[in-house]
């Protein structure tokens, strides 16, 4: 319904003006992080004078963003691997595949939807804790498997079931076995869902911050997130180095938003409408 | 590791040309799927079972873990809830911590903020709603806009709120902006009766991207023949919107509504967190933080129990809606 006319550039102007309330916040912060301490408290507003880039290099030896960088990757990696693994595995067999329950399983599975993290916090630490995995990187990749392996399974069935049956039959009649139609057929024709999903995923872990708190206690094993939590209090005093931790901890998923913004729209929209 | 376990199992028996000579198999689709093809003779047997059995392999992982990862503990923190902290751990006292719950202060307030939320949610669906349907008419710029919109969407909380803690301080820009104006200061999160609207409107602000997005998807299922008929019989933009956009979208706007809503009782732990911290006062308080507070700082697993199945309540209903969407989606598919 493209309108022409004038009307369009009236519409326009309030449309501008959000996306400058939206940037704003970002862009004052990225600012303050040029700025130094006497500059930020004369004027917090104006234009910082110039790159101060030995703020972000303060932020990150005076701090522990290193460490908790590693572990944020460890767990993120580990955790889509995962993911991508277990949910593309399924999602064939939901999908291609007939046996008996299937219906049944999906169902299970797709139902764990409606289980937010916060209504099995408690009992989920103890079962970690039982296993011993409490405080360690399989015990958060495990924790971020299970929360977002239904969304996960969800997606890769909803997009295998759109490639259709005779490509795998005509595969079995050649003699291929399932692990076979899995791993040459599906693995190659699920790339652009598992690249979808696997980032999607990367960034849900990437930003977690409730999981990772109850589960990495110890200060060594913080992801960077909880570790973002910890800079309010170490530079309450020094806001520009406050704001270059921040910055730090959000330049990897800006990068990844630059690349794959449509990749993520497609994937956070895939269960909207039909199909 | 799990993968390379399984592949052992049963791909040994194919080769690459097994599968890319799949295109002339019309032409032998007569033979019964489950005949063995030429070449596997020594594990025909392997072979019958295989088809049976790799579908269950396939989906075990995934099954064993949202089982006992996600609804075992369901069933177990249901049980918990009903028991004693403390002294009396693991001892059945009944429906005492849901009366304990609803006599807390902190509770009610985190319950009373659910209603604001409630309140919040038109506000929500509707501004996006709105900007999708702007966008749709490509206005100038509409590209630019989306993008822009969308990215605070794949920020953390945890950011999102370091980065309000800064913009909403007492002398920050925010009160410099409406003091130009001759307004304010406010104290965006001290005020206890100004904090949890603060939250809520930085939380909207980070996700609006999220219901746009979902709202524009919808936009593409519109048919465009219904929009030209309604041009051609001199709808305005209105009439358009009343009488074409909103029945042709019913589902998407359903499906908003049920994940922003979803979004607001458990995506605001980390602005919490970060921002208040519940405070002041217990001003700021939703279950999901009561949930945390009660079994991390104060040592009440049982309590929080409790309150996390009052969320879980909360969940229900609004995902009864999501449910029968899914199932929908499901069945057209």
């Amino acid at each position: 319904m493209p309108t022409r006319g004038p009307a369009r550039w009236v519409i326009a102007i309030p449309m501008a003006l959000l996306a400058v309330a939206t940037l704003y916040p970002l862009l004052f912060t990225l600012n303050v992080s040029q700025k130094t301490r006497r500059e930020y408290v004369l004027d917090r507003f104006g234009l910082a004078d110039g790159l101060h880039l030995d703020n972000v290099v303060d932020a990150w030896q005076t701090s522990d963003l290193g460490t908790y960088t590693l572990n944020s990757t460890i767990v993120t990696v580990g955790s889509v691997a995962a993911l991508l693994l277990f949910g593309s595995m399924a999602g064939f067999a939901f999908s291609q595949l007939q046996f008996r329950g299937s219906k049944t399983l999906f169902l299970l599975i797709l139902s764990a939807l409606l289980i937010p993290f916060q209504v099995i916090m408690v009992p989920f630490f103890r079962v970690l804790g039982e296993m011993g995995l409490l405080d360690t990187h399989p015990g958060l990749i495990l924790a971020y498997t299970a929360q977002f392996l239904p969304f996960t399974v969800f997606l890769m069935t909803s997009y295998y079931s759109r490639i259709p049956r005779e490509i795998v039959e005509a595969a079995r009649v050649d003699g291929a076995s399932t692990l076979g139609i899995y791993r040459r057929l599906m693995l190659p024709l699920g790339r652009p869902a598992l690249l979808s999903v696997g980032i999607l995923n990367g960034l849900f872990c990437w930003n977690d911050v409730l999981i990772s708190l109850l589960t990495m206690q110890s200060q060594g094993n913080r992801t960077l997130m909880v570790g973002v939590t910890a800079l309010r209090g170490q530079y309450s005093d020094n806001i520009p180095l406050f704001a270059s931790g921040v910055v730090i901890a959000a330049l990897p998923v800006l990068v990844v938003y630059l690349f794959f913004q449509k990749q993520i729209t497609e994937g956070v929209t895939a269960g909207s409408t039909k199909g | 590791m799990t993968g390379s376990r399984l592949s052992r199992l049963g791909a040994p028996d194919i080769d690459e040309s097994s599968v890319s000579g799949a295109p002339d198999a019309p032409a032998r689709a007569h033979r019964r799927p489950d005949a063995p093809g030429p070449g596997t003779g020594p594990v025909r047997r392997r072979r019958w079972t295989e088809d049976k059995v790799m579908p269950f392999v396939l989906v075990a992982p995934a099954v064993l873990i949202v089982v006992l990862l996600r609804l075992v503990p369901l069933v177990m923190g249901a049980n918990f809830s009903l028991t004693g902290d403390g002294d009396a751990n693991g001892a059945f006292i009944g429906l005492d911590n849901y009366r304990e719950l609803f006599g807390d202060e902190v509770f009610r307030t985190a319950l009373k903020n659910v209603g604001l939320l409630l309140l919040a949610l038109p506000v929500a669906v509707a501004v996006p709603g709105l900007l999708a349907t702007f966008l749709f008419m490509k206005v100038p710029g509409h590209r630019l806009y989306r993008s822009v919109y969308f990215f605070p969407v794949v920020l953390s909380p945890v950011i999102i709120g370091a980065i309000f803690n800064v913009v909403l301080s007492f002398d920050g820009p925010a009160n410099q902006l409406i003091g130009a104006l001759g307004l304010g200061p406010v104290d965006w999160l001290g005020d206890s009766s100004v904090a949890m609207f603060t939250v809520i409107g930085v939380h909207i602000w980070a996700t609006f991207g999220m219901a746009l997005v979902i709202f524009m998807a919808g936009f593409a299922t519109v048919d465009q023949s219904l929009l030209d008929a309604a041009r051609s019989d001199g709808a305005n933009l209105r009439q358009t919107v009343w009488h074409v956009i909103i029945p042709e979208l019913s589902q998407t706007i359903q499906f908003v509504f049920v994940t922003t809503m979803i979004g607001m009782l458990t995506g605001m732990f980390g602005l919490l967190y970060i921002m208040t911290a519940g405070g002041p006062g217990g001003a700021t308080y939703l279950p999901e933080l009561y949930i945390w507070v009660q079994q991390g700082q104060m040592n009440r697993p049982a309590l929080a129990s409790a309150a996390s199945m009052v969320l879980f309540a909360l969940m229900i209903i609004v995902g009864f809606a999501q449910l029968r969407l899914i199932r929908r989606a499901t069945k057209e598919s």
